[in-house]
């Protein structure tokens, strides 16, 4: 087994061409084949092997027992992986969008999410809720992220990978896991080939886990901290690319996963730079952003930071037209103005 | 009919009763937070089920659980321990009267109206796939009938042949909706036939029927044929909660009820009717676990308080959450 340590594959020969949603089916085989508790469900998870091919090939490895497509019944299949974590399972229960978990939010937040604290460690809940999030201009309900939402809940791990390495890696990670994992897969990333990431994108053919809880600093630089997660990522990368050339040096941390959040990386380098953008698909207000500003100020002080800055989807619904989405939505373009901003306003 | 006698069910809901009771004192202590719910006036259901389910069968149960518990097997001692909310208890004081869970005997509440069959349903799903003839009860009461994990439950229960057992304790009250003025049809067993589901109405106050039909359900689904429902008629002695005014029952039909329609003195009057017990039998009966709850109380009530120190604990698998 090995771990990531961080530092970005590069495209190059050795790259296996494979998108994202490859790498996370791959890594759901190889969890299953070591662990027979592991089984999957969700709607069209089976035949046709998910709504963007992430438990493709699946069904055909192990059967329909354990990977089995559901009726459109959310309450009753993530309820029923509740019972099945009780029953000694490791299940997987894929809700398509993320934005669909509004039917089924009890059984996430009040039972799999409380079942070990309400039983005083007794019972544990080891379960993925496998889901995809993320702005592709599909309009206000089928554009969200949602991870600040989960991560507001108590007794839920929320996860969000940015590249093919890592989406295999925490996937691995998420099965392993004796606690529940929001598992939060980008539309935007899943169907992208490997060899067009700038970072991550060597996926190993063996098993490997990326461990939750741990950012990765995906682009050292010495100016300003920018922390970020999921597919906003590879665009603050290009952003650094693009703010480099005009002689600005960006540090792109990559949370990977809002819980655990890893404030340690953040602090290291914010004491390093002095600067802290964050920058969020999801919604700005409550969320991650003012969770990790929060936390910095609280761990470094008011002095340690000579700049702080938040660059979210701001509080409305996710547009429809593509030209209204860009106008909300954080990209690489919208990014890299954010950091000019900071620029001249130092 | 196997199983337990009638003298047996009928000294089990004493036991049943005097729990509850023994609840109910915590209430105006203070011992005793949140809402207190009490299945007092439905021990006949409970009771019903006692015999039939095993250790490796599945009970989910509601917010008003204690009886199911006892009748799964559950030990009264840490149970009681849990509802006064001590460090003795199932769950260490983390889970408090809604939240009891045993996982040895497979049983497990919710305090979430409704959300009771999702979760059996996965231990239904978990015996048909290990090829165990065991089944899960998910209970429900007429209000929890009423939402939509119903429906999903036990159509996916149907569609995959699960061995789901719903039984639903038909006490005519959803807080202060009444049964007859939210629901479609006259009966809820009749909402079987649409999930291809086998369906009985049983009187719940006679702890023979519902034992009877009980075990018909579970045999249904024990046998492979997929969902069962139960539906047992019974009436809510006390408000919704402890501190309920309950106003919106007529004080005349509630007084009715309790008195000619109380489960415990009906039982006990069959009993002597077909002298399988004489009277002084079962004075003894009922002062044996009468003295056996007591019992149980005076220790819990000395036993230690959850450590301070334990409040952040659990919420993950490794140490603290913050």
């Amino acid at each position: 087994m090995t771990t990531t340590t961080g530092v970005p594959a590069r495209a190059g020969t050795d790259v296996r061409n494979i998108n994202v949603s490859q790498c996370v089916a791959e890594s759901l085989r190889l969890e299953m084949e070591r662990d027979d508790r592991v089984v999957v469900f969700g709607e069209d998870v089976g035949l046709q092997g998910g709504v963007f091919g992430s438990t493709r090939g699946l069904q055909k490895a192990f059967g329909r027992d354990r990977v089995r497509d559901t009726p459109i019944s959310e309450m009753a299949f993530t309820g029923a992986a509740v019972g099945l974590a009780m029953e000694g399972y490791r299940p997987v229960v894929e809700i398509m969008f993320v934005d669909f978990i509004g039917v089924c939010l009890e059984q996430v937040y009040n039972a799999a999410a409380k079942i070990r604290y309400m039983t005083g460690g007794r019972v544990g809940m080891p379960m993925v809720i496998k889901t995809a999030g993320g702005c592709i201009g599909s309009a206000a309900q089928h554009s969200q992220c949602l991870w600040g939402t989960f991560a507001h809940l108590p007794g839920l791990q929320v996860v969000a990978p940015s590249s093919p390495y890592d989406s295999k890696g925490l996937m691995a990670a998420a099965v392993r896991s004796d606690d529940p994992v929001v598992f939060i897969e980008h539309k935007g990333l899943l169907l992208q080939k490997a060899g067009t990431f700038t970072h991550g994108a060597q996926v190993p053919k063996e098993s490997y886990t990326v461990p939750l809880g741990q950012a990765s600093v995906v682009r050292p630089g010495s100016d300003l901290t920018l922390v970020t997660i999921s597919a906003t990522v590879g665009e603050s990368l290009h952003a650094a690319e693009e703010l480099a050339g005009e002689g600005v040096d960006v540090e792109v941390i990559d949370l990977r996963s809002v819980v655990p959040l890893d404030l340690d990386t953040v602090c290291a380098s914010v004491a390093r730079t002095g600067r802290l953008l964050v920058v969020d698909e999801d919604y700005l207000g409550f969320g991650l952003s003012g969770e990790v500003v929060t936390g910095v100020i609280e761990r470094l002080g008011t002095r340690a930071l000579s700049q702080v800055a938040r660059h979210g989807t701001p509080d409305v619904p996710v547009p429809a037209a593509l030209s209204l989405e860009q106008a909300v939505v954080p990209r690489r373009a919208s990014i890299a103005q954010a950091v000019r901003d900071m620029g001249r306003a130092s | 009919m196997d199983g337990p006698t009638l003298v047996a069910r009928y000294t089990e809901m004493v036991r049943m009763r005097r729990f509850e009771e023994a609840c109910l004192e915590g209430v105006p202590t203070r011992e005793i937070h949140g809402e207190l719910h009490t299945g007092i006036g439905q021990e006949a259901v409970a009771a019903g089920l006692i015999g039939t389910l095993r250790d490796d069968d599945a009970l989910v149960s509601t917010h008003r659980s204690h009886l199911h518990a006892l009748a799964k097997g559950v030990p009264a001692r840490p149970m009681l321990a849990e509802i006064y909310e001590r460090a003795t208890g199932l769950c260490g004081g983390h889970g408090g009267h809604m939240h009891l869970f045993d996982l040895e005997r497979r049983f497990s509440t919710t305090g979430i109206v409704g959300a009771t069959l999702p979760v059996a349903l996965g231990h239904a799903w978990a015996a048909q796939m290990e090829g165990r003839d065991s089944v899960a009860v998910g209970v429900t009461g007429d209000g929890g009938a009423n939402t939509g994990g119903f429906h999903e439950s036990l159509n996916m229960a149907g569609a995959w042949n699960l061995p789901l057992v719903v039984l639903i304790e038909n006490n005519e009250w959803a807080i202060s909706v009444p049964f007859t003025e939210s629901t479609s049809t006259a009966t809820l067993a009749e909402r079987a036939a649409a999930y291809g589901a086998w369906g009985k109405r049983v009187d719940g106050l006679d702890v023979e029927a519902v034992a009877e039909a009980f075990a018909e359900a579970v045999a249904h689904a024990r046998a492979g044929n997929g969902p069962a429902v139960l539906e047992a008629t019974c009436y809510r002695f006390r408000g919704h909660f402890e501190g309920d005014l309950d106003l919106y029952r007529p004080a005349g039909e509630k007084d009715r009820r309790r008195q000619e329609h109380d489960p415990l003195p009906l039982t006990r009057a069959r009993i002597l009717e077909r002298g399988a017990a004489t009277e002084a039998q079962l004075d003894a009966a009922e002062a044996a676990v009468t003295a056996g709850i007591a019992a149980d109380l005076a220790a819990v009530r000395a036993d230690p308080m959850p450590d301070p120190a334990t409040a952040r604990d659990h919420v993950f698998a490794k140490g603290p959450s913050a």
